[in-house]
């Protein structure tokens, strides 16, 4: 990826603000002339929820329920993904059919998966799960290809070195697949954000999901818009963390 | 016995289904221990697919490759094999002095800080030791590789064009500088180029190769002794060879017609 000048970079930067105040300007007017129906409220009156106490407190403990939930998801994921590229790699034989599992595994729609997940591992297993399945797919498509992008010359020099299998590893391909995997990782955090919180819908003790249910069966719309950005500040969050990772990676592999 | 035997050897490779090509034709070759040969051709002829094969990165289709009477997969896995190529092949994320200790940690040994040290200044690279490749010019990323290759005293130095990539002026200070290093070191060692100078100043003997399937044509033991420093280039003897070896390439321009030189099967 090309680096841009700072300038053009300050001016994407005022772009995207200027952009996203738009939105939210649309959203208020939206809200306040009652053009959106009832099931739109006011962006201040959504904004108003984060300041009552006991809403926050709310909010704050079903948000680390859910980021609990996914970070674990994508940990497990993001693990057992790359586990399973790597034995693809170092074992050819078992390439073909470890991809063949890969996308049957991407296939079955997640969804599908909660109450059996639900009856299987438990209501407090099943958002991490679901949280997992996608992530595995990402990660092991990304490392794959991470795996496999080792610049030929580096092989050559590894190989007449006399580098067996596991030093080329660690002091190369390791190295080289880095980029894929980031990116791979940027893509599976919000993945891993909307499996948490489908999984809690299946009747997780706790979390987002279980209050965006509980404010749409009693109708506390402003509650559940609230709730709605808090997921949505997560996952962004979570994506520019990564992207900021994949950048400073970049930089160090030119 | 020679420390590097070629006998026989031709390689074909595989171009298409129906399309092969013979890269090494029936090559024979012989260096001695010691002895610093520079293969001499234009590209296409073979040249560094010898290099390759004595590298143990390829497998000749017949005939047998040994160094040191054993094949060369062998002196891979004992580490004693020290190869720079036309391209820097440098970890662009490690520093030069975490490049000079990648053959250290894949012969699984510690890194021997003084043994870098040293190779650090003798290819004049002291103050450089924390910078990264993408920060170094050409010349300095091939110093880098050619110390690089010298981290653990290698049996065989394998120089693939290692100067191909850099302009003119910087060649010929490298050509000095690895003279020099050369001298101090005395590893046998082949090089693979297509400047005539640069075989004729660095080698003791220059074989001249011709294209497709790769022969030798012309063998020149080079008479200047060592140590030679560039003075020589300045004799009259260093410019007739050149001149010689110059015209035993030249026919090669008008035997590179596709038609002729591939042998389809």
């Amino acid at each position: 990826m090309k680096l841009d000048d700072e300038t053009t970079t300050l001016r994407r930067i005022v772009y995207r603000v200027c952009g996203f105040l738009v939105l939210l300007a649309l959203w208020q007017i939206a809200g306040k002339s009652g053009a959106g129906g009832k099931t739109l409220p006011a962006l201040t009156d959504v904004l108003r929820v984060y300041t009552i106490s006991g809403r926050r407190a709310l909010l704050v403990r079903a948000a680390l329920a859910t980021s609990s939930s996914a970070g674990l998801g994508l940990l497990l994921g993001a693990v057992l993904g790359c586990a399973t590229a790597l034995i693809a790699q170092l074992l050819p034989l078992l390439s073909r059919g470890l991809n063949r599992l890969a996308v049957v595994v991407n296939a079955v729609p997640a969804i599908a998966l909660g109450p059996i997940l639900i009856v299987t591992a438990g209501r407090e297993a099943t958002p991490v799960l679901l949280a997992a399945i996608p992530v595995y797919f990402l990660l092991y498509v990304a490392a794959s290809s991470g795996l496999r992008s080792t610049d030929s010359r580096l092989e050559q020099l590894f190989q007449a070195s006399g580098a067996d299998r596991w030093k080329r590893f660690i002091y190369l391909d390791s190295v080289s697949a880095l980029p894929a995997l980031l990116s791979g990782l940027k893509l599976a955090v919000s993945t891993a954000i909307i499996g948490a919180v489908v999984g809690e819908w299946f009747g997780a003790p706790t979390g987002l999901g279980i209050v965006i249910l509980n404010t749409m069966q009693n109708f506390q719309i402003p509650l559940m818009w609230a709730t709605l950005l808090v997921v949505a500040a997560i996952s962004l969050s979570a994506y520019a963390l990564i992207g900021l990772a994949e950048r400073a990676v970049q930089r160090r592999l030119v | 016995m020679a420390t590097i035997q070629l006998k026989g050897v031709s390689k074909t490779f595989q171009i298409s289904r129906q399309r092969r090509v013979l890269a090494l034709s029936a090559m024979d070759l012989a260096v001695e221990e010691g002895e610093f040969v520079a293969l001499l051709g234009p590209s296409g002829c073979g040249k560094s697919t010898i290099l390759h094969l004595v590298a143990g990165l390829d497998q000749p289709s017949t005939g047998l490759v040994l160094v040191g009477g054993l094949p060369p997969r062998e002196l891979q896995s004992r580490h004693e094999l020290g190869i720079a190529f036309q391209e820097h092949a440098l970890l662009p994320w490690r520093t030069i002095v975490g490049n000079l200790e990648l053959p250290f940690q894949i012969a699984g040994r510690t890194p021997d800080r003084e043994r870098i040290a040293s190779l650090i200044d003798l290819v004049g690279l002291k103050g450089f030791e924390s910078a990264r490749p993408s920060q170094l010019s050409g010349g300095m990323r091939q110093r880098t590789s050619i110390a690089r290759a010298l981290c653990l005293s290698p049996k065989l130095l394998l120089l693939d064009e290692p100067f191909g990539a850099l302009d003119a002026v910087t060649r010929r200070s490298m050509n000095l500088e690895l003279q020099r290093i050369w001298q101090q070191n005395r590893i046998t060692t082949i090089l693979v180029t297509h400047t005539v100078e640069e075989a004729i100043f660095l080698a003791d003997r220059v074989l001249v190769m011709s294209g497709r399937p790769g022969r030798v044509i012309r063998e020149l033991h080079v008479p200047f002794p060592r140590p030679r420093t560039v003075d020589i280039t300045r004799l009259e003897l260093f410019h007739r060879l050149v001149d010689e070896l110059t015209l035993s390439l030249e026919p090669l321009t008008l035997s590179l017609d596709p038609t002729e030189s591939l042998h389809e099967t």
